[in-house]
């Protein structure tokens, strides 16, 4: 085998995952070719400095806790879609039973009503624009995810 | 099949048996199953995790984070595939998404950049707190490898920290053997290259 040939079966050669035969062909052209040896012994010392470094575990509390931390997430993730689904409905009904009455009381005078829908709707159109608005930033802002 | 490959394929057999269950168990809502995948998988995923963002409480977040998407997702989760290469795949990208996130932070402070600011930043993507022993070659080490292109720093670390055969490897990730070969290869000479003056 040519030396580019031989240094593709590098890594597997390192780590011990290459079947016998190519084994012992790399082993024989190691022997032979200054150049690869050095070329091997470098990827030699590299691992060996690797393997060698070890990250430091966590404390025993720390991994007590963390089943806990989960599920207490999962727990306010649930609560809180409950809580703005009531939320939700609880502020439509209201909102729906405010305009039943108003526009059904005789005693409100007819300028009071138009004056109140334009009103309305001059809200709700503010606030589908502003909404629009900040969906379309949100989509496009390169900065959305940076912690200010 | 001789006595060594039948226990290897019982063994896997087995593994991915009791995911799975765990799994059934979990999409029925069953907390203590969902539980049980936690406590199996918790510390290969903070230490993946840990090898990616080089900070211990972003690990232990980002690890805690893709449980939770996963027990969120459930639905989605095909019980003929392992259990473990789908949950490294949402927190690959959770990872990969926190380092996107620093990056543009990183890049965002740079002008009117304060030492102390960047100090911080620094510490975030590489602290040197996480390592066992703190000498000159680990502590350069570990700088070089939180350097490498996402894709390189992966593969060293499953390879390194995690001690995955190519074959897990090139399950997890969902590419081809000869892939994560030539990953490793020029993961590894990059890394060679940078630390040409301790190796020698």
């Amino acid at each position: 085998m040519k030396c580019e040939e031989i240094r593709s079966y590098f890594m597997a050669y390192l780590d011990g995952e290459i079947e016998h035969q190519k084994k012992l062909e790399i082993e024989k052209h190691l022997s032979e070719c200054e150049s690869c040896r050095k070329e091997y012994q470098s990827f030699a010392k590299l691992k060996e400095v690797t393997d060698k470094m070890k990250l430091a575990d966590l404390s025993d509390q720390l991994w007590a806790g963390y089943w806990k931390g989960i599920y207490r997430r999962i727990e306010r993730g649930a609560g809180w879609i409950f809580l703005s689904i009531g939320a939700i409905i609880l502020l439509s009904l209201g909102v729906y039973q405010f305009f039943k009455e108003f526009f059904t009381d005789p005693n409100i005078s007819l300028i009071v009503k138009v004056g109140v829908s334009t009103l309305s709707l001059g809200i709700i159109i503010l606030l589908v624009s502003i909404i629009r608005e900040r969906l379309f930033l949100f989509k496009t802002e390169r900065y959305r995810e940076v912690e200010k | 099949m001789n006595k060594f490959k039948t226990e290897v394929y019982i063994n896997k057999r087995k593994v991915m048996d009791e995911d799975q269950e765990l799994i059934i168990q979990s999409k029925k809502g069953k907390m203590k199953a969902f539980q049980k995948l936690v406590e199996k998988y918790k510390k290969p995923a903070f230490f993946i995790a840990l090898g990616l963002v080089g900070n211990r409480d972003d690990a232990y977040d980002l690890s805690q984070e893709a449980f939770i998407r996963v027990y969120t997702s459930m639905r989605e989760f095909d019980p003929r595939y392992k259990f473990f290469s789908w949950f490294y795949a949402i927190l690959s990208n959770l990872c990969k998404n926190h380092l996107r996130k620093m990056e543009v932070r990183k890049n965002y402070i740079k002008s009117g950049m304060v030492n102390a600011e960047m100090n911080h930043l620094k510490q975030r993507t590489l602290s040197p707190d996480v390592l066992v022993e703190k000498n000159e070659i680990n502590l350069r080490l570990w700088e070089e490898i939180s350097k490498l292109p996402y894709e390189f720093k992966e593969i060293i670390v499953l390879k390194h920290f995690q001690g995955l055969s190519y074959k897990k490897i090139s399950e997890m990730l969902n590419i081809p053997l000869g892939t994560v070969m030539s990953r490793l290869y020029y993961a590894r000479k990059k890394l060679k290259e940078n630390l040409k003056d301790i190796l020698n």
